[in-house]
């Protein structure tokens, strides 16, 4: 019980079991079926890899507002690479995931050892690499080769490859952060920043490095995007930054660092991906959407605040 | 296999290979018809009857104002469930992602906003799943639709430059702005270009990037008319575009002056038609998309016009395969006629 009122991402997990018991009770054909579930996963799933990043961040008490330019911008490099200058597969993926590191290095050096607000780096950067995008690819590129297309296309046991990609990076960034210290000291950084410096912590470096780490999933969720459609948009990811944050808050981070968990990442974006896909099924108007979900995070903070006062009431 | 596997005692070999026989590769060469596809006339229970609008960016002013008002007039008219899903902004995985989960439903028709030909695969996965697909603004190349309504962009970018070249009698500069990598658009900027081209006393001095923000084509257009004083004309391909242009104009005290070409005839658009600010517009017959979109998805469900005894047996579908719906060429000359 103790745990249960302390850590948000417990509750958000009664919310998510209650919310798919009353939704499969009301939509018995169409919302627990493995097609829907599936089909769930996928739509969550580049969002996930990116919410894993961004919930590094936040835990360490710093957030990036690129990761959607990054998205769009490596998957139209890439194509780029591909489709016009013939670079061969491999070379033009790792080409497009180098540049998306470069371009978090670029954001985490001049955040942790310039001192540049995280808000205004990142929203720089967010214009840069959109920008990018667009000169690349224009109106996008289409009809990518077939062997790009199977990384996002290709099913393994019947579940699409990129729900696999998205189980998988919740996995090793869950072992990291439990089984190895080097990650563990992102949660001193972002409790106290000062303190993890005194303490021998290289602060700047580790905070440099949560920007590359962010920055590359956003570039591994590029290539996802890009190969599932099997096109390249510069549009791609757009609104992306918040739609991540708010699914981190969601699954137990702070604004202000020191908190969260990774696997809350995946509960965050499943919780919108579900309460979203209720609301198509239920033929809710995309007017409602947004007010719906923007409610429901101010709800679940609320009461995630209302349950840690009276624990500490009766503590 | 399996025993040589083991005999290594090499576990990660063998998870990678029963990996590799659990996998399933894409068709590489997923079929696409050229003619548009039969469909399946339902027949019986049509009493839950429903027509399903898939865009993006729902609450877009104008798609709210006219698309969707006709598509939930046409609902109203024929007394059948319609629905308009979507995201809020302007997001083609979002709108893919909705179509797929609306396909789980079973729809009794799907009428798409054809926002970018990244969403063939996922119109191709709704006609596979029976289900009558109809496809609105832009068409969509290697889909399988049943039938395609819009507008030319190519038309739009012409239309609007042959006016602007009228206006500005053949020389001067110009610049044009829309929503950058949309790819209606850019075929758009395109037919715009391929007609100025033809004009060598004509400047073409930027192609700008509205971010479909009259905010920002207002400020773009300010400093545009700061670096060339001496422009003759901006043109705009994006609803808010042109009230942003007309804005910056008339804070420039070049109203009149400046010539204006833009698309839509929203209220504001034709306020500043009348006004003298704006020249030409290039306006969508929008209304028709939907209203007649959702029509032939209702004639393909229910059979009304029937051009054999089985179409979906000989492979015919009784309503038209792509119907352009023209263009309404808005000028001080015709303003009366669209306001009141």
């Amino acid at each position: 019980m103790k745990q249960i009122l302390q850590e948000r991402i417990y509750l958000l997990i009664i919310l998510l079991v209650t919310v798919c018991l009353v939704a499969g009770i009301t939509f018995p054909t169409n919302f627990l079926t493995f097609s829907n579930f599936s089909q769930i996963l996928l739509n969550v799933s580049v969002d996930t890899i990116v919410a894993v990043g961004m919930m590094l961040l936040l835990i360490s008490g710093s957030f990036d507002l690129s990761v959607g330019s990054v998205v769009a911008l490596t998957a139209c490099l890439t194509a780029y690479l591909m489709q016009v200058l013939h670079i061969p597969i491999p070379m033009a993926i790792v080409l497009g995931l180098c540049a998306a590191l470069v371009l978090g290095w670029i954001n985490g050096y001049l955040v942790a050892y310039k001192g540049i607000n995280a808000m205004i780096q990142t929203l720089a950067m967010m214009g840069i690499a959109r920008g990018a995008a667009l000169m690349l690819s224009g109106s996008g590129s289409q009809n990518l080769p077939y062997w790009f297309n199977t990384i996002g296309q290709s099913k393994l046991l019947g579940i699409q490859m990129p729900i696999w990609y998205m189980l998988l990076t919740v996995g090793i960034f869950t072992f990291l952060f439990k089984k190895t210290i080097f990650f563990r000291r992102y949660y001193y950084i972002g409790g106290n920043e000062k303190a993890a410096d005194l303490s021998g912590i290289q602060v700047k470096k580790m905070k440099m490095l949560g920007f590359v780490i962010s920055a590359g999933l956003a570039g591994v969720a590029g290539i996802l995007i890009s190969s599932r459609l099997g096109a390249a948009l510069p549009t791609f990811g757009r609104g992306l930054e918040l739609r991540v944050i708010t699914a981190v808050i969601l699954g137990g981070a702070s604004l202000t660092g020191g908190y969260g968990k990774i696997p809350g990442a995946l509960l965050g974006t499943l919780f919108m991906g579900i309460i979203a896909n209720i609301m198509v099924i239920s033929r809710v108007s995309g007017y409602w959407q947004e007010i719906i979900l923007g409610i429901i995070l101010i709800l679940t903070l609320g009461l995630d605040k209302l349950l840690l006062k009276r624990y500490a009431q009766t503590a | 296999m399996i025993n040589t596997l083991k005999k290594h005692r090499s576990p990660w070999l063998f998870i990678f290979f029963l990996c590799a026989m659990g996998c399933t590769l894409p068709p590489k060469n997923p079929e696409i018809s050229t003619n548009r596809s039969p469909y399946q006339e339902r027949k019986g229970n049509l009493e839950n009857e429903e027509y399903v609008m898939v865009t993006t960016a729902v609450t877009m002013p104008m798609y709210m104002n006219r698309d969707q008002r006709a598509f939930l007039k046409w609902g109203e008219e024929r007394n059948v469930k319609v629905s308009v899903l979507g995201p809020a902004d302007w997001d083609v995985p979002a709108q893919i992602n909705t179509i797929e989960e609306v396909i789980g439903t079973q729809p009794t028709g799907l009428l798409i906003n054809g926002t970018d030909p990244a969403i063939a695969q996922v119109i191709n996965k709704a006609v596979n799943a029976g289900i009558p697909t109809v496809v609105y603004d832009s068409d969509i190349p290697n889909a399988d639709h049943a039938a395609f309504l819009g507008t030319n962009w190519y038309e739009i970018g012409r239309l609007q430059a042959e006016e602007m070249v009228q206006l500005i009698e053949g020389k001067g500069k110009v610049a044009y702005m829309g929503i950058l990598g949309m790819s209606n658009m850019e075929t758009g900027f395109q037919g715009y270009l391929d007609v100025l081209k033809k004009y060598p006393e004509i400047e073409v001095v930027g192609k700008y990037d509205s971010k479909a923000s009259t905010e920002e084509a207002a400020r773009i257009s300010s400093d545009v008319l700061s670096a060339h004083p001496d422009i003759a004309g901006i043109s705009g391909f994006d609803g808010p575009s042109g009230p942003g242009i007309a804005l910056a104009v008339k804070e420039a005290g070049k109203a009149g002056k400046i010539k204006i070409t833009t698309v839509d005839g929203e209220p504001e658009h034709l306020q500043l038609v009348k006004e003298g600010v704006i020249h030409m517009l290039a306006a969508q017959k929008r209304e028709l998309f939907t209203w007649y979109g959702a029509q032939f998805l209702y004639d393909m469900v229910h059979g009304t016009n029937r051009l054999s005894n089985n179409d979906a047996k000989a492979g015919i579908t009784s309503i038209p395969y792509r119907v352009d719906t023209g263009l309404l060429k808005i000028t001080p000359k015709n303003i009366d006629q669209f306001v009141n």
